[in-house]
């Protein structure tokens, strides 16, 4: 048996409305002044996908009644000991962890790109007389510009957005040009009792863009910035991904 | 061939399983997910895009002779 971590919050245990992954109850195991929600779980059993989303909806649930680091999916302890073993060599960190997202919750903004890159982008001529070197170089400068326009493109947006909400630096994260098709994949750090106008800032901002499609999504769990300093390192074998996970 | 748009429905997803699956407080210092044989869902949102463009160009590539990038 072991124990599919969810989330960490300050300590004494705080009621919540939620009972763990399929609906099993939820554990609370206290050390230092912090504690750990997971759930009991059979070594043998192996996690499916609908588990991944479960954790979300157990994550929400805490997070919803109390300050909460969420743990990334796939985490678990061999038992009790383990767990709060854990929490004591990181109690600092973690403590600071819930500080900084205390009160405040994560928005997500994703960019899709309307077209395919270059698409609508003219093709410059290519003399019948060239080669296929000539070809093959023209043809990935073409690709070089058109990529570095996008990424010119994608900072922009960013730019735009991280003004729109107005918040310091440390409080955003993004990534550009991730993909094909996505532009900016952008999370902020927002006080929960701001979220709203935030959100509806944000989607003001995207029904004005032209070449991208917005998506905006949350609020949620801090899952982006729950991030601790890892200089307080855990043995190895204190928790391990469980068994099994992720499926073949 | 042409690239479909991706879903507003279908990011809003992936940008939930990336999070779920790559952020959060990690209490481990080995662990790692790995690649081989895991579901592409599972992967996180940019390896997922990544891949179902590369499906998408191996599918076009056994009828237009496209090679597959992965």
């Amino acid at each position: 048996m072991r124990l599919i971590a969810h989330a960490i919050t300050p300590a004494p245990r705080p009621r919540v409305a939620v009972s763990g992954l399929r609906g099993r109850p939820l554990e609370w195991l206290e050390s230092a002044g912090l504690g750990i929600w997971s759930t009991r779980w059979d070594t043998a059993e192996p996690l499916a996908r609908e588990d991944v989303l479960d954790h979300h909806r157990v994550v929400e649930g805490i997070c919803a009644a109390t300050p909460c680091l969420p743990v990334r999916f796939g985490t678990a302890f061999a038992d009790a000991a383990a767990a709060r073993a854990t929490l004591d060599r990181r109690s600092d960190a973690l403590r600071d962890a819930l500080a900084r997202v205390s009160g405040r919750c994560e928005i997500a903004v994703t960019l899709l790109w309307r077209e395919p890159s270059g698409g609508s982008a003219p093709r410059p001529p290519v003399a019948e007389a060239t080669g296929p070197g000539r070809r093959f170089l023209d043809e990935r400068r073409t690709r070089w510009s058109a990529s570095e326009a996008r990424r010119r493109r994608a900072a922009e947006l960013v730019e735009r957005l991280v003004t729109t909400l107005a918040v310091e630096p440390a409080l955003v994260w993004h990534e550009i040009c991730s993909s094909e098709r996505v532009a900016v994949s952008l999370a902020v750090l927002s006080p929960t009792d701001q979220a709203a106008d935030r959100i509806a800032s944000l989607r003001r901002v995207l029904a004005g863009l032209s070449d991208v499609t917005g998506v905006v999504n949350g609020p949620w769990p801090p899952y982006t910035f729950a991030g601790i300093d890892e200089s307080g390192g855990v043995s190895a074998g204190s928790a391990t991904r469980l068994p099994g996970w992720p499926p073949a | 061939m042409s690239v479909q748009p991706l879903a507003p429905s279908d990011a809003s997803l992936l940008e939930l399983v990336d999070r779920l699956l790559n952020k959060g407080v990690v209490l481990i210092g080995e662990a790692t997910i790995s690649v081989a044989g895991v579901d592409l869902i599972y992967l996180g949102l940019n390896l997922v895009l990544s891949s179902v463009d590369a499906l998408e160009r191996s599918t076009g590539g056994s009828s237009g002779g496209g090679a597959p990038r992965t």
